[in-house]
């Protein structure tokens, strides 16, 4: 599958930037190509690329608060979850969502 | 900067004999201030407290991540204990905790943004379950930070 998404946490310290890094090591360790932005304390980090959300199959939302810029997946199938799920299970997540999709 | 930068060995304790949650905070925030980080114990640990009430920051694997927006703080830093006995814990998978990094930021984020930058760097790396369970295993200072230097 190609992946991309958001982390973002309460208070843009701490669980978003552990959720982008469970993210990726879970969907890179399954085969998976993802990108994830991370919207912080710190501003904006690894914007998502527009090619690379146009060719996304799905886009993974872990947020705790609302993430900005989600008109840009306008038309893609949106799994928006808090970052404790991806925390907790990031590898469960991803195999749930890729039988969903029958990928 | 780099992470190592970030790891001060004045606010680790890796051997910290606390009974409760709430024990293990104020050490911790007590190191914090007595390296400057923050000018206030109290107050600090109660905006500590108001994130709390947020969210659950028991991370699993028995790490936790308290972490305070405060006006007391003066200088954005990290604190890092290891308890000598499990710790009752707000976490996501139901266990205790044994590793705690207590993040201290001020209010105003565009101060120290390279400092706050550090602090994503580390919460970055405890998204790695392979450093996670070697932060776990270290009882020494300098063997943690080699393992955040990595």
């Amino acid at each position: 599958m190609k992946i991309v998404g958001i982390a973002a946490c309460t208070s843009g310290i701490a669980h978003t930037y552990i959720a982008k890094e469970k993210l990726l090591r879970a969907a890179e360790s399954l085969g998976h190509e993802i990108h994830v932005e991370t919207q912080g304390t710190i501003g904006t980090e690894d914007e998502l690329q527009l090619d690379d959300i146009k060719n996304a199959d799905v886009v993974i939302i872990a947020a705790d608060i609302k993430v900005g810029g989600k008109e840009r997946f306008k038309g893609k199938k949106i799994v928006e979850v808090p970052t404790h799920v991806v925390i907790k299970s990031p590898k469960g997540l991803i195999n749930k969502i890729q039988q969903d999709l029958g990928l | 900067m780099k992470v190592i930068d970030a790891i001060d060995e004045r606010t680790i304790d890796l051997s910290m004999d606390v009974k409760n949650k709430k024990e293990a905070i104020v050490q911790l925030a007590g190191r914090l201030k007595e390296a400057n980080y923050i000018d206030d114990v109290d107050s600090f640990v109660e905006d500590i407290y108001k994130r709390e009430e947020l969210g659950i920051t028991g991370i699993g694997n028995y790490i936790a991540i308290p972490h305070g927006m405060s006006d007391s703080v003066k200088q954005v830093g990290i604190a890092i204990g290891k308890t000598n006995n499990e710790v009752e814990w707000e976490t996501i998978d139901g266990n205790g905790v044994k590793l705690i990094f207590l993040f201290a930021v001020s209010n105003d984020h565009e101060y120290a943004k390279n400092h706050m930058k550090l602090l994503a760097e580390i919460a970055t790396k405890l998204g790695n379950d392979n450093i996670v369970n070697r932060l776990l295993e270290t009882k020494d200072v300098m063997e943690l930070k080699e393992i955040f230097s990595a």
